[in-house]
């Protein structure tokens, strides 16, 4: 299946809310919280790991290029505590990913939202534990 | 009449299941249970009438981002305090150097958003040590020496250091020396040396609140003596330690950061 591009760049929407779950470490170091990007795509692989849990999917851009992306979400626990398991999301659905750019340009975001074609949110919601 | 009496024995036996259930099974999460505050009630007494702090786990009781205003403290007020050798160590850390983005621990008093517990060690005789578990960062353990004991003359420097406590009224008490000069207090990087000596009371004010008054002398880093406040929280029933590997899939840094293989190795932990 594939999916259809989405890469909206983000000078978009400059009220970029850094994201809302809690980490181990300041996230503005790694990413640039004045950079949020919102891309669309297919979960190809789902790492329900501490101290990150991480989604990886492939997008699809402008040129029709295929690229994986690594998404970085809350600690695993931190995400249990809220009330989601590994199997809230499952490899092949299609979701939409809003998040803010690694500082050194690789396809790599910390999300603030994953949001399923429903219009529902995982791995979120229920913030700052 | 027997039948009231049977439905009433049902009843009785069936209401604390219900008061016990875990409760995710409530339909609420425990994140959203810690947002609607912290329990009430009275503080839980062992039998020997000490405070009991091993019902639950608690989240809290130390500084993350700013050790002086969430200690308490006035901005700036630490800082002064700083001796120039610290101040020019302190004016080298930036955020993404912090020992436990590499899974080091947090040290002390710092804290994470995970939880930790207080699990006492008996014997038939009293109580010998207190372990303080720490779900996370790192999963590990502090050991404080309850028997009485006093600090060894000559401690090698480790993280958490040596630790003696005891009980004053509903105050635990623990004194630590044999740090190493590791850990940052905070995400400003507050530093200290070897030879800092702490003091932590963790006074139970209820059911769901410690309060954790921090008392640091570091004559290698500060003018002075400096004191510190915070306020610990019961988790919510239900809450557990849960494991945190956080070695199990740290990519800090690794493809995020420029340059950040030639500094700790290209490598993912």
């Amino acid at each position: 299946m594939r999916t259809k591009l989405a890469v909206l760049l983000a000078g978009v929407s400059l009220l970029c809310t850094p994201p809302a779950v809690v980490a181990h470490h300041a996230i503005g170091g790694e990413y640039d919280l004045n950079k949020p990007i919102t891309l669309k795509g297919t979960v190809t692989r789902i790492e329900w790991t501490n101290p990150h849990a991480r989604i990886y999917f492939d997008v699809a851009g402008a040129d029709g290029k295929v690229v994986n992306w690594n998404v970085e979400l809350a600690a695993r626990s931190a995400l249990a505590r809220q009330g989601w398991t590994q199997r809230s999301l499952n490899v092949g659905d299609t979701v939409t990913v809003e998040g803010v750019l690694a500082r050194s340009g690789v396809n790599m975001v910390n999300a603030r939202s994953v949001i399923l074609p429903d219009g529902r949110k995982v791995f979120s919601g229920e913030n700052n534990q | 009449m027997k039948k009231i009496l049977l439905v009433a024995a049902l009843a009785a036996l069936l209401v604390p299941l219900v008061v016990q259930q875990p409760a995710s099974t409530q339909g609420q999460t425990i994140a959203a249970q810690r947002r609607a505050g912290p329990q009430q009630g009275p503080v839980p007494r062992l039998p020997d009438g000490t405070v009991d702090l091993g019902d639950g786990v608690w989240t809290g009781g130390g500084p993350i981002n700013d050790i002086e205003t969430e200690g308490g403290l006035k901005k700036g007020e630490i800082e002064a305090l700083l001796l120039p050798s610290a101040k020019a160590i302190m004016a080298t850390r930036d955020v993404t150097q912090e020992p436990h983005n590499r899974c080091l621990p947090m040290g002390i008093p710092r804290v994470t958003p995970f939880p930790y517990r207080f699990v006492q060690n008996y014997t038939h005789k009293k109580p010998t040590h207190m372990f303080i578990l720490q779900e996370g960062n790192i999963h590990s353990y502090r050991q404080i020496f309850m028997d009485g004991r006093k600090h060894p003359p000559d401690v090698d420097p480790t993280w958490y250091g040596h630790s003696i406590g005891w009980f004053e009224k509903d105050t635990l008490v623990i004194d630590t020396v044999g740090y190493n000069d590791q850990s940052w207090f905070d995400r400003r990087g507050f530093p200290h040396t070897e030879k800092m000596h702490t003091v932590e009371r963790w006074t139970r004010l209820d059911k769901g609140r410690m309060e954790h008054v921090f008392t640091l002398d570091d004559p290698g880093a500060y003018t002075r003596p400096w004191t510190v406040r915070f306020m610990a929280t019961l988790s919510p029933p239900g809450d557990e330690l849960m494991e945190y590997i956080c070695t199990e899939n740290n990519q800090y840094g690794v493809f995020s950061i420029p340059g950040w293989a030639e500094k700790f190795g290209g490598k993912p932990q």
